[in-house]
């Protein structure tokens, strides 16, 4: 009898294990870094000088805000072409006007083969039409582009006017991938000099307020982004419970702030 | 009815002179209330007892203190302590409620009929299976008797009370040969809202539960015995009027194989080894109250796993010298959860008990001695190592939420005890003890994640890198017992260091809809509790027992403020006469006003005094073959006074005028 009771405890003991060790799997198998094969294919096109240009994304559609984008070069005989000169501008015709987007030009990695960049869609086609020329060694592929708005209830992307007048642009970085508690998160920031220039603001002050819109909460012990350079501002949120979030973001410059801007996330 | 309970505190006080069976006696600081005895005796006693409340026999307990949210419940307190300051175990085992808002004490999950006595503490000792700094309470099992006078025997019994349209039936049936025997009973009670005074409904104070158990003792020889106990507890719609949830179901599942050895001849008197598990399900519901009422429908349900062992050895060096030994190890597995559901937007998700876990071992080592005819000292100390963890990724990504660090961390605590008793004559004894104590945080002062306390209406955050609560306590008591006249009287005092208790977090914001903000649970300096208990028998004449049963406490915190859930004097007197089978009991509860609040750190407010008086009257039957029939009529109340305790969460009124109908047949 007690043999029996032991051994049902062991058991017990036993279970206990085997719940931590698929936990530790799943810590082991975060997801956040696709392998570049799982790059799905948005558009193609072949430049004057013979090179397959095509368009690569994380998801099948292009959705508003900061987008990674990957570019692949092929000759036409499917060989590789590395270390080209690439850069591409995104351009959105309202009829009325045209205008691009703020974008971080392509660099090549040699380790998947794409040149990598990424694409602000401050607009979706809903809007007016999107497309997007690839410069290839100065020759030019040419593709549209359907980028949807952000999915219900969220806000990846906003555009403000400043207290100085100038229109803003701040931005989510992705890929998002939360989970309940502190969170690694980073904003950029472009304001429009003209309607082909969208340079990014460096420096700026940013104050993070996230709340739990539904129920009136905040969260305690974030990091407020600060500038790390090239438009970036990184930071960390806490997210106590799952839900619909809004992260206030107050741009601050010189002492005066500029912009209220808000992201709204979902998770 | 109520509390015709002979109080097992004069037990001790029965030997004259020391014998060598006084080793084996508890020390003091000790409360027994029997309540299935197996003496012909406590036959009316435990008619009566069957049919009460664990809440209310515990309220009887000079010392005892009850925190109460709803009419089902109550959560004990001893002396001023409370939650993970005091232990509370079912036969030694160790069990934990599952819910955030402390709903369920695990004395709701045991009812009268599985119990044998209430076993009270009120210090550190030898008799706890944990680590605590102001004793505690064990349920003790009923268990079947073998080779008892009766092969068949049992009770069976149904009461009705009108305030509450409140119906229970019960029975316990034994089943007894020389070898083996078994013991079943069950309980189902059903209650609807109750009235306070002047017929005011008291809404969501509705309950229904059952309670089922069996006991089966085999001997194995005649040193040997294995004893199994299962215990299953299911409450349903069980209304909180003082929290803004109700539960939709609390159930529980207790299990225990109990081996024993005794052998009076050798040195070795005895062994206990249990081997236990339970098991806690329990889901708050918020359904059931006015959409006004509710600014968010809320999902929280919540579960608690225990499993672990101990093993008591009791040792007779020689006559003068007893040894206890006892090892302990179990494991406590907590998950609460949270889903949330605007009106507009999504849902929202969280751990409001981040999977928490906690292992623990213990030693514990006394000596009882006998320095002389007069004079008996018992000391000893307990040594554990608390090992607490999150088990779950999601737990650990919330724990980020608070705390930067590694949710892991070991503990060691434990306390040494000494008391001594002395007998001035066969009458007269005093005693006194000393003790140093520690107590790990539980696993929500460690890993809780915004805990709604309703009390001071703040939300709660665990704090992994508080220190363990300590305390140096001391008592020193007198028992008088005389033919017809009895007293007994303990003052104590408790001098705590990194108390525990919520310290406001300005900074953040609550997450509950109309908090008033978050605390963290975290240590103050000092705290100190002095009080004590004063109880007096007096049989005037045969026919006639008069007794009174009185508590104080008082608390201050580190800067002299006054603590939270210190109830005030409190008195539970009564008057029976008793012949020929008649009973005639009249009882008189009182509490002075409570005046000594710190409403602004504790958000407690003061409360009233209150005077009540109950009458009962109880007639024995006696049949054939040794069978008797029980009645009882009382009136709870009579004056249909409205009142409250100090520790009744948001003050809500009592139960008023109640005509109590009760009958129990005993075969």
């Amino acid at each position: 009898m007690k043999k029996i009771f032991l051994l049902s405890l062991m058991s017990a003991f036993l279970f206990v294990a085997c719940k931590k060790d698929k936990d530790e799997t799943e810590e082991s198998n975060p997801g956040v870094t696709n392998p570049s094969s799982e790059y799905k294919l948005i558009e193609k096109d072949t430049t004057d000088n013979d090179l397959i240009v095509e368009l690569y994304a994380e998801n099948e559609t292009l959705e508003m805000g900061y987008t990674p984008v990957y570019v692949k070069v092929e000759n036409l005989n499917g060989d590789l072409v590395e270390n080209a000169m690439v850069s591409f501008m995104p351009m959105m015709d309202m009829g009325m006007m045209q205008h691009t987007t703020p974008t971080v030009q392509p660099i090549y990695n040699s380790t998947s083969g794409y040149y990598e960049g990424v694409i602000v869609f401050v607009m979706s086609s809903s809007q007016g039409a999107w497309d997007i020329e690839i410069m290839v060694d100065g020759e030019a592929a040419t593709m549209d582009l359907n980028v949807l708005g952000a999915p219900a209830g969220e806000k990846h992307v906003g555009s403000y006017v400043g207290t100085n007048g100038d229109s803003y642009f701040v931005s989510i970085v992705k890929p998002l991938d939360w989970s309940v508690g502190m969170n690694d998160v980073s904003f950029m920031v472009h304001k429009r000099e003209s309607m082909m220039s969208f340079p990014v603001v460096e420096g700026l002050t940013i104050a993070m307020d996230p709340q739990m819109t539904s129920m009136g909460h905040g969260s305690p012990n974030n990091i407020s982004p600060v500038s790390v350079g090239d438009g970036f501002y990184e930071g960390e949120v806490n997210f106590t419970m799952t839900g619909d979030w809004r992260l206030n973001l107050d741009l601050i410059d010189a002492g005066d702030t500029i912009v209220n801007a808000n992201i709204d996330v979902l998770f | 009815m109520k509390n015709l309970i002979l109080l097992g505190l004069f037990l001790f006080a029965l030997g004259s002179v020391f014998s060598q069976e006084d080793t084996l006696r508890a020390p003091q600081n000790f409360t027994e209330i029997i309540i299935q005895g197996q003496s012909k005796e406590s036959k009316d006693k435990t008619a009566e007892q069957l049919q009460e409340s664990t809440d209310k026999l515990m309220s009887t307990i000079p010392a005892v203190t009850l925190i109460k949210r709803g009419n089902f419940a109550l959560e004990p307190t001893i002396r001023g302590l409370n939650a993970g300051q005091i232990t509370t175990t079912i036969d030694g085992m160790q069990m934990f409620g599952a819910c955030t808002d402390r709903m369920d004490p695990i004395s709701s999950y045991i009812e009268p009929t599985n119990l044998e006595k209430i076993q009270l503490n009120t210090s550190p000792n030898a008799e706890q299976t944990g680590s605590t700094v102001g004793g505690g309470i064990n349920f003790s099992l009923m268990k079947a008797q073998l080779n008892a006078p009766k092969k068949m025997s049992g009770k069976l019994g149904a009461g009705y009370q009108t305030n509450a349209n409140n119906i229970q039936t019960l029975g316990t049936f034994q089943y007894s040969t020389k070898r083996w025997a078994l013991l079943v009973n069950g309980i189902y009670r059903k209650a609807d809202n109750y009235f306070a005074a002047d017929r005011r409904e008291i809404l969501f104070s509705q309950f229904e539960k059952w309670n089922a158990g069996a006991n089966l003792v085999v001997a194995l020889d005649d040193h040997n015995r294995i004893s199994l106990d299962y215990i299953q507890d299911e409450g349903y719609d069980i209304g909180y009027p003082a929290l803004t949830m109700d539960v939709a179901f609390a159930k529980a599942y207790i299990s225990a194989f109990t081996h024993t050895y005794k052998n009076k001849s050798r040195k070795l008197r005895s062994i206990e080894s249990k081997f236990y598990f339970n098991y806690i399900d329990h889901a708050m519901d918020d359904t059931k109250r006015p959409a006004e009422m509710v600014p968010m429908h809320m999902d929280m349900p919540g579960t608690s796993r225990t499993f672990g062992m101990y093993s008591k050895a009791k040792y007779v060096v020689n006559p003068n010298h007893m040894l206890n030994f006892q090892i302990n190890a179990f494991q406590n597995d907590l998950h609460a959860e949270m889903t949330m559901y605007p009106d507009t937007g999504s849902e929202m998700y969280m751990l409001t008990i981040p999977d928490g876990q906690r292992r623990t071992y213990g030693l514990t080592v006394s000596d009882a001695w006998l320095i002389n005819y007069k004079l008996k000292a018992t000391f000893g100390g307990r040594i554990e190592m608390n090992q607490s963890d999150i088990t779950t990724e999601f737990g650990r990504q919330t724990l980020t939420s608070f705390y930067v660090g590694e949710a892991a961390q070991s503990r060691f605590s434990g306390n040494v005890f000494a008391q001594m008793n002395y007998k001035l004559s066969k009458k007269v004894w005093f005693y006194g003890g000393l003790n140093y104590a520690q107590r790990p945080p539980s696993l929500q002062e460690v890993y809780g994640f915004y805990l709604f306390n309703r009390l001071d209406n703040h939300d709660y955050l665990g704090n992994p890198d508080i220190e363990n609560e300590s305390s140096i306590s001391g008592n020193l008591g007198a028992n008088l017992k005389y033919e017809k006249f009895a007293i007994s009287m303990e003052v104590f005092a408790n001098s705590f260091s990194n108390y525990i208790i919520g310290i406001v977090l300005p900074e953040y914001s609550n997450m509950t809809i109309g908090a008033d903000g978050v605390k963290q649970f975290d240590n103050i300096e000092s705290a100190l509790l002095v009080g004590g208990e004063l109880t007096l028998k007096w049989d005037p004449i045969e026919v006639l027992t008069v007794q009174s049963v009185n508590s104080y406490t008082y608390g201050t915190d580190e800067v002299g403020g006054y603590l939270p859930y210190i109830p005030p004097f409190k008195s539970v007197n009564f008057i029976k006469y008793h012949y020929k089978g008649w009973g005639l009991r009249l009882e008189y509860v009182g509490a002075l006003a409570q005046n000594n609040v710190s409403t602004a750190r504790y958000g407690e407010g003061t409360t009233p005094a209150f005077n009540l008086l109950n009458v009962a009257v109880q007639k024995r039957f006696d049949l054939k073959n040794d069978k008797s029939l029980h009645a009882e009529f009382g009136i709870d109340n009579i004056f249909d006074t409205p009142y409250y305790e100090h520790l009744d969460v948001l003050k809500i009124q009592r139960q008023g005028l109640n005509f109590v109908f009760r009958t129990t047949f005993v075969f």
